[in-house]
């Protein structure tokens, strides 16, 4: 297929623009309404025991450990059919939503793209503040607007801002308590991930993978917004690695080891600065070994990687740092010297699993862009067991070329940024998967300061169908236990709770209850646009409620909305 | 021609100038107009208008000039002398500006042909419907034909580079013909 005919018949992933930020969006901080009608002070006892507790939803991915996992179970599968809205919140802004509401004491606050962010009564939906971010002048981002929501301690709230800014609030209010620049979004910084906060530690990464930044976790004084630590993703020295010619999985990926060498001994590694490496999912947080995890985003620029000689640590990575002085820990590399995008985004999970030797030992686990769920023993970051592949895999690695090379997954994944769930008792994580078949396509180019820097593109092939899966791993064994296929790829948050339930949601709006057990579908509700933001529970006067933001996606084009649909069940 | 160099170096030294105080942003973008036309419509082919267009290409291409990713023996001086906030004011000056038609005779047989090598080529996937642009992707709907032809020529050959390889990539695969009838096109839109 000549280059012409193949343009033709492809779509490409090009809507990966900088933005400037919408003129009306712009201008002074502002919040309205009026106070929340009660004390909010979230200690960090209820952050650490957070993952017991069936009122609130306090973190993101609901604990330090990230399981995404609800301990109630009033709302089961033997009662779920009997699910219905009983609110339903509407925002501002028709865009993109991914925001994980967080839930104190019967309020709730949740975030919307561009930076909104709501304080409502969470068991009627009552408005109580409206904040809007004042929006700098330039932003760059890549793949929409989006923010994934606020972390909580104490009685403050704090977010990232698409104009690479961490603010913030008061929980009482919705009044700005202090903002701070995290890095230059002329440069390709940006926020989208929600932050995570411990011990008066406000965690927080970066997007810019697709920009040539220095990725980073920083944290920050939660009182003041000082900087206490930053970690760079990229070493200055040392980014080289080992040279690895194998994956994680040991397949072979085709790299040319002597000419990348010769290569890096000429520029002696000095594009350390804009190598990428973003970090904009929450951190999992050990605190009694005293470490954040997390993984590491691709290399920049993407596709192109005759620029960048070396594995160009710790891209494609999972990484482990002190809790206290953001130090190196370790390290595990899944893809050296990345030329498909196929980095690692899903956020870590921590749990005890089983070790190479059949006894329980301490394991991070993290769904990849591969298709592949991998299980780490926590003690040196080490590989236990990779689950067998999620999604089909095709071609892999073949290099990418002028006219494009076919290979699966397609760059979005297997399993994009979407939080896995974990339940310790079935012993499965469950994850959201993307089947998009796609073309990888090189183009040699340099660094066009600040401007999105892929280095080639992505493309979908029109003619090859696009599905989603839901797939549950035995991290134990790594054996896939079931699958559910849906019509459209998989991208948002997901539930798993004390009821036996897995909650998800489709790009068509389904917003769906899977038996957790058996991937069963048991309930289903059209919510009118894109339901991929990530579903949250927790508790009101005794009573169990489900939240999910159904406002579309960006970069896969799901219908956009402006609505959080609350529901509980029917008395 | 005589005249023109003379404005351009009017323009320029206008810029190297210390800095004078104007409380209006149009003021800041008078010097432009020597080479860009009244407002940023230009009436000399080989300069592009600045009217219409968007804030963020012209904020990007100010700064790769000033940063030497864009090369221009007019355009780099006069970039060097500007501050970022220089360079958004004049972009957000020129994107409010309307553009007026310009006065090439689009040939209808050619731009035509234009239309069906872009559609072909997907340029609207970036670029939008009749070519109208938006962030950092240019309006091309309206633009002088001549610089046009020199911008997508100058990607086909990588003497203009900081597309980010986007453009670079596309121009590979067209004629100069294919170059010609595009130019036409877009001439041609309004």
């Amino acid at each position: 297929m000549n280059r012409n005919a193949l343009a033709l018949a492809s779509m490409t992933l090009l809507f990966f623009t900088a933005v400037q930020t919408r003129a009306q969006e712009t201008g002074k901080a502002a919040t309205t309404g009026s106070a929340v009608p009660k004390q909010v002070n979230v200690s960090q006892e209820q952050l650490v025991k957070a993952g017991g507790d069936t009122r609130n939803w306090l973190h993101t991915q609901g604990n330090y450990a990230q399981t995404r996992y609800y301990p109630g179970g009033q709302i089961n599968a033997s009662n779920v059919a009997k699910l219905h809205p009983a609110f339903v919140f509407q925002t501002e802004v028709v865009e993109s939503m991914e925001t994980a509401p967080i839930v104190v004491d019967g309020v709730m606050y949740l975030t919307t793209s561009y930076n909104h962010v709501y304080a409502i009564d969470a068991a009627t939906g009552k408005e109580y503040w409206h904040y809007k971010h004042r929006m700098g002048p330039i932003t760059t981002f890549c793949c929409g607007p989006n923010n994934r929501g606020v972390a909580v301690s104490g009685g403050k709230l704090f977010m990232g801002t698409l104009d690479a800014k961490l603010v913030a609030l008061d929980a009482l209010t919705g009044k700005q308590l202090w903002e701070t620049q995290i890095a230059d979004p002329e440069k390709g910084y940006s926020e989208t991930m929600a932050p995570t906060v411990v011990e008066n530690k406000v965690l927080i990464g970066t997007n810019g993978g697709e920009y040539g930044i220095r990725g980073f976790l920083k944290a920050y004084d939660a009182n003041s917004g000082q900087l206490l630590w930053t970690f760079y993703t990229i070493p200055e020295t040392g980014h080289e690695g080992v040279w690895a010619e194998n994956d994680a999985t040991g397949r072979n990926m085709h790299r040319d080891i002597a000419k990348e060498k010769g290569a890096f001994a000429e520029s002696k590694g000095a594009f350390y600065d804009k190598l990428g490496g973003g970090v904009w999912m929450n951190p999992a947080i050990d605190l009694k070994e005293r470490t954040a995890w997390f993984v590491v985003g691709n290399p920049s620029p993407d596709l192109y990687g005759d620029i960048r000689p070396g594995d160009n640590l710790y891209t494609d990575s999972i990484v482990a740092v002190n809790l206290d002085t953001g130090a190196y820990k370790c390290h595990f590399q899944y893809i050296a010297h990345d030329v498909w995008d196929l980095d690692a985004v899903s956020p870590v999970i921590l749990a005890t699993a089983k070790g190479k030797n059949g006894k329980n030992i301490p394991v991070a686990m993290h769904g990849g862009k591969t298709g592949h769920v991998y299980i780490h023993d926590r003690r040196d970051c080490s590989l236990v067991r990779y689950s067998e592949a999620m999604i089909p895999q095709e071609n892999m690695w073949v290099l990418p070329t002028a006219d494009g090379a076919r290979m699966l997954p397609g760059a979005n994944g297997g399993v994009e940024w979407s939080p896995m769930s974990f339940d310790a008792k079935s012993r499965l994580a469950i994850a959201l998967n993307l089947h998009q078949p796609m073309t990888y396509h090189v183009e040699q180019v340099n660094y066009p300061g600040g401007k999105l820097w892929l280095g080639g593109a992505f493309k979908v092939i029109p003619s090859e169908k696009q599905w989603g899966r839901v797939a549950a791993v035995n991290v134990d064994t790594g054996k896939v236990a079931w699958k559910y296929d849906t019509e459209q790829p998989l991208i948002g948050g997901g539930l798993a709770t004390a009821g036996g339930l897995y909650f998800f949601g489709e790009g068509n709006g389904n917003f769906n209850a899977l038996d957790s057990r058996s991937g069963k579908k048991l309930w289903s509700f059209n919510c009118g646009a894109g339901a991929n933001a990530q579903p949250v529970s927790y508790q009101v006067r005794g009573k169990q409620y489900i939240a999910m933001g159904c406002g579309g996606n960006t970069q896969l084009d799901f219908k956009r909305g402006n609505s959080l649909f609350v529901f509980s069940l029917t008395d | 021609m005589r005249v023109r160099i003379g404005r351009l170096l009017a323009a320029f030294f206008f810029l190297l100038a210390p800095p004078i105080a104007h409380s209006e942003t149009s003021a800041k973008a008078e010097p432009c107009f020597a080479c860009h036309g009244p407002n940023g419509n230009s009436a000399v082919p080989q300069f592009p208008s600045l009217a219409g267009q968007t804030a963020r290409y012209i904020y990007l291409q100010l700064r790769d000039f000033q940063e030497g990713r864009r090369n221009d023996p007019v355009m780099q001086p006069l970039a060097k002398a500007l501050s970022r906030d220089d360079m958004l004011e004049l972009a957000a000056f020129f994107a409010a500006q309307k553009l007026q038609p310009n006065s090439f005779k689009a040939d209808p047989e050619r731009a035509a042909r234009g239309k069906a090598k872009a559609d072909e080529t997907l340029c609207t996937m970036c670029h939008l419907g009749n070519f109208a642009g938006q962030n950092e992707i240019p309006r091309v709907a309206g633009q002088q034909y001549d610089y046009v032809v020199k911008q997508l020529r100058d990607f086909k050959s990588r003497t203009r580079t900081n597309d980010a390889g986007n453009m670079t990539s596309v121009a590979r695969t067209l004629s100069d013909r294919d170059i010609e009838d595009l130019a036409h096109y877009t001439a041609s839109l309004f």
